[in-house]
């Protein structure tokens, strides 16, 4: 039946470029056509017949082959039905051939019930074909619908934790029942098929990509689309047979969404992943910094306790001090790193709130004092009430981080100058000491990380580590961070911080 | 300085902290009782006397604050000193809170201990500060009922606010008072988160009793918790030995933050 409305010429695909490919079934639908029209002759005979025995007149044998040739149009098909109602003619021409009564040749008025009886069963074949057609175009049209939703559905049921292109080609194969399916996916570089495999499967699928060229094109029934995320495009897919356009474009469209979906999760569940790693590992380094905490305090609490105890020989008291103070070196150097593990393993928010640079400095001079002993200090700005939005922890840091740097570095006796300058845009701290010039090639890295300058490194204690923490934190701010130094000028190492903090980018 | 027959409650979880200690302790003339835990700590309190309680805030089973306020149900003035570490600050401030006297950072020296057991010590034997009695702490004088602070005799003019907070570090000289028990105390109890507001006043308040802010005698800041009002005389004493790392207290911060 679906075979022979197709044939009948008054089936309209649906512009799919597969089903107008009829080249090979060919030879069962011709058998099927001369059956059905066969079935209909004999029919029209037996009618004839029937008529012609009994001796009924003209218009009741075109009532019998009206009622043969309705039914042949509506099950079969508009050429059927013509084949069938042409042939009803020549029958009854041949019944009637010796009866004048009821001949079409001999009475004129009989010619016009044929003629009559032709043209009806005409336009009611074709009708009833019509009306077929849409029925049909109707219901593939449901049938794809039902198809695509069935497609979505089951791509948000897929599995995410594993590549999304083998499922996809096999969901389109297996729910368009389409002959190949090529998906192209452009971050993983990857071409999967399913389906009858093409050779050429990879070129093909690159070359729409990187062409950017959707297409159908009817003769070989192919669609080729891009698949695009706005309109960046990330893969191509294409589908030989059975699809129409429109079809192709949703499908297009679900399996862009599918890859995108499973890069946002793959990159979410990437974060969670390096999140719990880092919790981990924070964990780890928490409870070893205790584990480190209890000895040292022992060591400490013993050898000062010592002190305490009696009247000491000098060089007793001597051994004693070394001890306590290579205990608070090691307390430091433990403490350090166990701090850049943190601000490695996290990031870092700041709680910005409306700062006074002036308590905050002094809160810095203070607890620094002991380091600062030889020095005399300075501090330069231009108001006194100055207030930034940052945060003060921070900030805090890498004012101190500044300043001892300062007083580790000068020379004795020397002047450190802390100035705060207020710019359009920018609050400028900065802090000049004298001592020792650091070498060009040196200034550039002092900020990373466990660089220690090469002529720094047999001076004074550090870790490398302080100044890279003073970097993260003006970056954290939106700012930045640089040194200058000039022999005859001093050593100035400076940070930038943005008076209007940026919302966004704060991490 | 010799403490004879002191009783001394020492709680540690770590018998290495408690065998460090002991000796010094005993040489300088205290009783010396140890505790493992909150618990033991606190049926110990119960069935003796005790003048002073070192106790650790990280301990298994009740945990060192909880053993501090069960403590303070029934020994309201017995001088309880903390045992922190020094990315515990909220720890520091909570304890304070909670009723400790005073706290020792991980790794301590005995020195300090000591200066701060005596500080402790002898806060709790001194008669308590009644509101209007004049307090003199070095060469700062007060007298609440004229409302007039004067250096070396020569007066010094504060605004309200300014004498308010003062008043309050000098009665309660040589403690941490936390920086949300003093705003409570003098803006009141809305205005306990505005520390920012504080340390401007602080500063102010600082130039005009001429105490340096960058190297203070008077009134000194304990980083994230709070200030503390003291005698410059009997501080050096007890900060003598204290060498306080100022780079590592300022990472520190750092990690309290990241920890937050």
């Amino acid at each position: 039946m679906e075979v022979a409305s197709q044939l009948s010429g008054a089936y309209i695909p649906l512009t799919s470029v597969f089903v107008a490919r009829p080249a090979l079934k060919s030879g069962p639908r011709v058998l099927l056509f001369l059956l059905e029209c066969a079935l209909g002759i004999l029919l029209v005979i037996f009618a004839a017949a029937v008529t012609h025995w009994s001796g009924w007149l003209l218009p009741v044998s075109v009532l019998l082959y009206l009622l043969v040739v309705v039914p042949t149009a509506l099950l079969c098909g508009f050429w059927q039905a013509v084949t069938v109602s042409l042939s009803a003619i020549v029958v009854h021409s041949y019944f009637t051939a010796h009866q004048p009564a009821i001949n079409a040749v001999a009475d004129p008025a009989n010619s016009l019930t044929l003629v009559v009886f032709v043209l009806t069963a005409l336009v009611i074949s074709r009708l009833s074909a019509s009306a077929t057609e849409h029925a049909k175009e109707a219901e593939s049209r449901g049938e794809q619908m039902h198809d695509l939703y069935e497609f979505s559905r089951r791509t948000l049921q897929m599995n995410l934790h594993m590549e999304p292109g083998p499922q996809l080609a096999d969901l389109i194969h297996e729910i368009f029942k389409v002959e190949s399916v090529i998906v192209f996916d452009a971050d993983l570089h990857e071409v999967y098929q399913a389906g009858y495999p093409d050779l050429d499967a990879r070129e093909l699928a690159q070359t729409v990509y990187y062409f950017e060229k959707s297409d159908d094109d009817p003769v070989t029934g192919v669609g080729r689309r891009v698949l695009r995320l706005g309109s960046v495009p990330i893969g191509s897919l294409v589908v030989r047979g059975g699809v129409t356009p429109l079809t192709n474009d949703a499908i297009a469209s679900l399996v862009a969404l599918t890859f995108d979906r499973y890069r946002a999760f793959a990159n979410e569940s990437h974060m969670e992943a390096e999140h719990r790693t880092e919790q981990l590992r924070t964990a780890v380094l928490d409870s070893l910094a205790h584990a480190y905490k209890t000895p040292l305090t022992a060591i400490r609490a013993a050898s000062t306790g010592l002190a305490e105890m009696r009247q000491l020989t000098p060089g007793q008291s001597d051994l004693i001090s070394l001890i306590d103070e290579q205990t608070g070196l090691l307390n430091e150097l433990t403490t350090r790193l166990l701090t850049t593990a943190r601000l490695d393993s996290q990031e870092i928010t700041i709680h910005a709130t409306s700062v006074g640079v002036a308590p905050m400095i002094d809160e810095v001079l203070s607890s620094l004092k002991d380091r600062l002993a030889n020095n005399r200090v300075l501090v330069e700005m231009e108001r006194d009430d100055f207030v930034l939005c940052c945060d003060r922890q921070l900030m805090h840091a890498l004012l101190t981080q500044y300043v001892d740097n300062a007083g580790k570095y000068s020379s004795y006796g020397t002047t450190i100058t802390i100035r705060v300058i207020q710019s359009k845009s920018e609050m400028i701290f900065s802090v000049l000491s004298h001592g020792p010039v650091i070498p060009l090639a040196d200034r550039e890295r002092i900020f990373d990380r466990y660089y220690r300058s090469s002529n720094s490194s047999n001076r004074a204690s550090g870790t490398g580590i302080g100044l890279s923490v003073a970097k993260r934190v003006a970056r954290v701010h939106g700012g930045h961070v640089w040194v200058t130094s000039e022999e005859g000028e001093g050593t100035t190492f400076s940070a930038a911080i943005p008076t209007t903090l940026p919302r966004k980018g704060l991490q | 300085m010799k403490f004879p027959n002191l009783r001394i409650l020492l709680v540690d979880d770590e018998s290495a902290i408690r065998r460090a200690l002991r000796p010094a302790l005993l040489e300088l003339g205290f009783q010396v009782v140890e505790a493992s835990r909150g618990e033991e700590a606190i049926q110990q309190l119960r069935a003796g006397n005790f003048d002073v309680i070192l106790l650790d805030i990280n301990m298994p089973g009740i945990g060192g604050l909880e053993t501090l306020r069960r403590i303070r149900t029934f020994a309201p003035r017995l001088p309880i000193l903390m045992v922190t570490v020094r990315d515990g600050e909220e720890e520091k401030v909570e304890a304070l809170e909670s009723g400790a006297d005073d706290y020792v950072t991980k790794p301590f020296s005995t020195r300090e201990l000591i200066a701060r057991i005596r500080a402790a010590v002898r806060r709790v034997k001194a008669p308590v500060p009644v509101e209007d009695t004049p307090i003199e702490i070095g060469e700062i004088r007060l007298n609440p009922t004229r409302r007039i602070v004067t250096k070396r005799g020569q007066p010094i003019h504060l605004t309200r606010k300014e004498y308010d907070i003062l008043h309050f570090l000098m009665m309660h000289a040589g403690r941490v008072v936390t920086y949300s028990k003093l705003l409570t105390a003098v803006w009141g109890d809305a205005f306990r988160e505005d520390v920012e507001y504080l340390r401007t006043f602080i500063r102010q308040l600082r130039k005009k009793l001429c105490d340096d802010p960058a190297n203070p005698t008077y009134l000194l800041t304990d980083v994230y918790v709070g200030y503390r009002f003291v005698d410059p005389q009997m501080f050096q004493e007890s900060t003598k030995y204290e060498s306080e790392d100022p780079e590592e207290s300022a990472e520190s911060l750092l990690e309290g933050l990241s920890a937050s």
